[in-house]
């Protein structure tokens, strides 16, 4: 066994997250991938339901969305609801005191109703049953010898609670496994499973990646305000930051987060927020003056349903236009978007870079279901990241120091309040190389080229757009984000059946990288643009900027806005679909050339 | 340093007789006399007529955006809290688009100055009704009746636990610059509201109303006694002038690096990113 997926499920409230989180830092620090999506109602307690997927593998798997091996419900309703992703041969783990009778129609899986709150109770522990289950599924998956590392693993997490919570934790588990051994008749075929450890590796979410790579790039200054899903960057900055003698802080609204971020920029230190879309469309404002003002900063945005307050726990990625053109006025800046948690961290490197360098706003587009997601990263060399720093002028007594000097790259070298020689005021004002306001025209068109060439310079150093699977494939997917883990499985799927595609992802989104998207293009008969938002809203961009260098090319769009991740599966059915009329078509103009 | 030597680049836009004038030279005065290096100093402002100050002075300067002058100050003395940071702006600025900041500004208690030169009117867009004009003003945004009450902004900072608030007008340049001094010397969110009728643009307002409205603190005014502060900024009998209230507390930069004894408490002195890392691990 190579891959296994697991879900545990029930009610807000039951220990869903928390029995989640234990197995997925446990099965990591055995040496499996494991990689997670987790979805979560709004509500802290109360009948929303709560969905935790871990994907276990032997090689770095890219999503945890699709089909389910091993299901562990804790209520009824989300057996019901989960039932029909399962795969065959599924394993189904339910409470049998909650359900008395079991209303599934499948016969394709293996159903252990096992009596979780009789053995909860046994060890006075009614809340444990998140735990007992735990074991149940630690007691099937015998092999992969996870049980003294989800002890230890429990020890870890609750090390600040009580020594009583820890004990009554680990005697759930062991109570769990014990069942299996002692009662499980077992009628699946997981009672071999093993897999293969593949050494060290870290674990992380995606909002801590994007947090510690803000701390390795050298971010000091941290502003912010609550708002799911990104608050999470915050809280871990909140805890790391002082140790470096860094700060975070929280604000009283998004406005004045920003805010703070451009005045910490302004006196010379690294600074950043991170917000979710309402936080983001309040941003916008800011975000031009940082871009007129030429201030460096790093603005995280984890996408969730919009617009308004929409669905705050749900994943999309409709913020791309927001993103690119929100903010009024000529503004540039540039936008990337990381396709998993290890891309999280290198992004945001990107990000702080960019940001110092080109003196722009940078940002960062991350999702609900990215954010929260826990995975394996590969061991990262943190002492050989490329950090950048903003360039300074050499200045003595008497100098001149004109802040926006005109340059061949659009970069004028910044000092800082404290730095002798280099006073200057800052402005969103449109102003002259010499920052004094002006509305001279020649001068506005000056300094907007002149701003807008510190892109081109940047042009020069994005990473480099990724592509993945046949070169020679005549059937393109182009995604970004998110939904590209997703995308590349569904193509190994197709490869798989024989039907060639190649998927391009680029990473950064804004200004568009159009060599790199033309150069995809140009060898497409058709390329499908994936995204989850109901817009379209980067398939219109590439169409509008890109697919007029290939004519008899067709671009298609597979969207999903129900707030819900791809699923690989869903990706390779509409790439069957797409594959099939390509061929038809083909087939048809082969016919029409015989028949003249 | 001299009062000359914080000239900037750009000449003063203001109209003449804009009492705008006297702050900027109040300060200039105040800060000379503090001996304030100009590589050390930061004005801010946001948007308005009173806002285009930092352009006037040989300082740092950030003029930012309609309304957030405090929240960029106040990120601004927080990453380095060696400079000196000067918030400036007008009524608009601070009290209607900004308001939300002045309030947690005074609970925070950074170590800045926020001068308030409040001319009752928007001028820059050509005079409509501010947060602070008077009953009776007409303009032609509201050509036919008045039809909000006036903001009191002293009694605001009091209520925001501002730990100096003070109040002077621009007809007063002495007392402007006492005020001011003492602000720059306060440590901690220092609020000095300086009344500064519009020339153009207020015709209910001006400075002959305001030298017959304006009155002194009574000598005995115990600068710590806030609810008696209160009792004066809220009085109808006349335009209190003077330090209303000054008390001395932990500044938000201090509370913060409170914070980073507490996180530092237990890390090794060469604590890296390496550590940051076990975490994961």
């Amino acid at each position: 066994m190579k891959d296994l997926k697991i879900k545990i499920s029930g009610t807000s409230g039951q220990g869903i997250i928390s029995s989640g989180d234990i197995l997925s830092y446990a099965t990591a620090r055995k040496g499996y991938y494991v990689t997670t999506y987790r979805a979560f109602p709004s509500e802290i307690r109360g009948d929303g339901k709560c969905y935790y997927t871990l994907r276990i593998s032997e090689h770095k798997a890219l999503t945890a969305t699709g089909s389910t091996d091993i299901l562990v419900c804790l209520d009824e309703d989300t057996i019901y609801e989960c039932i029909s992703s399962m795969a065959p041969n599924g394993i189904l783990i339910y409470d049998s005191n909650l359900v008395k009778e079991l209303k599934v129609e499948r016969q394709d899986i293996v159903p252990y109703p096992i009596p979780l709150a009789t053995i909860a109770k046994s060890i006075n522990s009614e809340r444990s049953r998140n735990m007992v289950a735990l074991g149940i599924v630690v007691g099937i998956l015998k092999n992969l010898h996870l049980e003294e590392q989800i002890l230890k693993d429990i020890e870890l997490r609750y090390r600040l609670k009580s020594q009583e919570i820890i004990d009554l934790n680990k005697k759930a588990l062991n109570a769990g496994v014990k069942y299996v051994e002692e009662n499980l008749v077992r009628k699946d075929l997981f009672n071999k499973a093993e897999m293969k450890s593949t050494g060290a590796k870290l674990i992380m979410s995606g909002n801590e990646a994007i947090g510690l790579a803000a701390l390795t790039a050298g971010c000091r200054f941290f502003s912010g305000y609550p708002i799911t899903p990104a608050t999470e960057i915050m809280e871990w900055l909140a805890k790391e930051l002082p140790k470096f003698g860094g700060k975070m802080i929280q604000c009283e609204d998004e406005i004045a987060a920003i805010n703070y971020a451009l005045g910490a920029s302004y006196a010379g230190v690294k600074s950043m927020t991170a917000t979710s879309g309402p936080g983001f469309s309040l941003m916008q404002e800011a975000l031009g003056l940082a871009s007129m003002a030429e201030l460096p900063v790093v603005i995280a945005d984890v996408q969730r349903c919009g617009p308004s307050t929409g669905v705050p726990t749900k994943t999309e990625q409709s913020d791309l236009f927001a993103a690119m053109y929100g903010t009024h006025g000529d503004c540039p800046k540039i936008v990337l978007a990381p396709m998993d948690v290890a891309d999280c961290f290198y992004q945001t490197i990107n990000a702080f870079n960019f940001a110092e360098q080109y003196q722009v706003p940078v940002i960062i587009l991350s999702d609900a279901s990215l954010g929260p997601r826990r995975e394996c990263v590969d061991l990262i060399d943190i002492e050989n990241i490329k950090i950048v720093n903003r360039q300074k002028p050499d200045l003595k007594e008497g100098d001149v120091y004109n802040r926006y000097q005109d340059t061949e790259t659009g970069i004028s070298p910044i000092t800082s309040p404290g730095d002798k020689y280099g006073e200057h005021v800052i402005t969103g004002l449109e102003h002259t190389e010499a920052n004094a306001p002006t509305p001279d025209p020649n001068v506005h068109r000056q300094m907007t080229e002149k701003r807008f060439r510190k892109l081109e310079t940047a042009a020069g150093q994005f990473s480099k757009a990724k592509t993945y699977g046949d070169d020679d494939a005549t059937i393109g997917i182009i995604s970004w984000g998110s939904t590209s883990g997703p995308v590349f499985e569904a193509i190994d799927k197709a490869a798989g059946k024989g039907i060639k595609v190649q998927a391009l992802y680029p990473r950064t989104l804004y200004p568009l990288p159009t060599d790199w998207i033309k150069g995809f293009i140009k060898n497409k008969e058709v390329v499908i643009v994936v995204e989850a938002n109901y817009n379209a809203q980067f398939k219109s961009t590439i169409v509008e900027r890109c697919a007029h260098i290939n004519k008899g090319m067709e671009v298609l769009e597979f969207l999903k806005y129900d707030g819900t991740p791809f699923t690989p599966e869903e990706i390779f059915e509409e790439i069957e679909k797409v594959a099939k009329l390509q061929e038809e078509k083909n087939q048809l103009s082969t016919n029409k050339h015989t028949h003249f | 340093m001299e009062a000359n030597d914080y000239k900037g680049r750009v000449k003063p836009s203001w109209c003449p007789g804009c009492g705008n004038h006297a702050v900027l030279m109040a300060l200039k005065k105040a800060m000379a006399e503090l001996n304030y290096q100009t590589h050390e100093t930061a004005i801010v402002s946001g948007i308005g007529c009173s806002s285009r100050f930092p352009f006037f002075m040989s300082t740092y300067g950030f003029h930012t955006i309609h309304g957030r002058a405090l929240p960029v100050a106040i990120g601004l003395k927080q990453a380095k809290p060696e400079i000196n940071v000067i918030a400036v702006g007008g009524d608009g600025d601070g009290l209607s688009i900004g308001g939300n900041h002045f309030i947690h500004a005074g609970r925070k208690n950074p170590n800045i100055t926020y001068i308030m030169m409040d001319n009752e009117i928007y001028a820059l867009t050509k005079g409509q009704c501010s947060p602070t004009s008077r009953q009776g003003t007409i303009t032609k945004c509201n050509p036919y009746a008045w039809t909000a009450d006036r903001l009191n902004p002293v009694l605001m900072a009091l209520s925001f636990n501002a730990s100096y608030v003070a109040r002077s007008h621009s007809g007063n340049i002495k007392q402007v610059e006492e005020l001011i001094l003492g602000g720059l010397k306060h440590k901690g969110f220092s609020f000095i509201h300086i009344v500064s009728p519009c020339v153009q643009y207020n015709k209910v307002s001006s400075f002959e109303k305001i030298k017959e409205l304006v009155r002194d603190l009574p000598s005995d005014h115990n600068v710590e006694d806030r609810a008696n502060a209160m009792k004066y900024a809220f009085s109808p009998e006349g335009l209190y002038t003077g330090v209303f209230y000054k008390i001395n507390r932990p500044t938000y930069e201090e509370r913060y690096q409170e914070v980073i004894k507490i996180a530092k408490q237990n890390i090794t002195e060469n604590y890296s990113v390496k550590d940051v890392m076990k975490q994961f691990q």
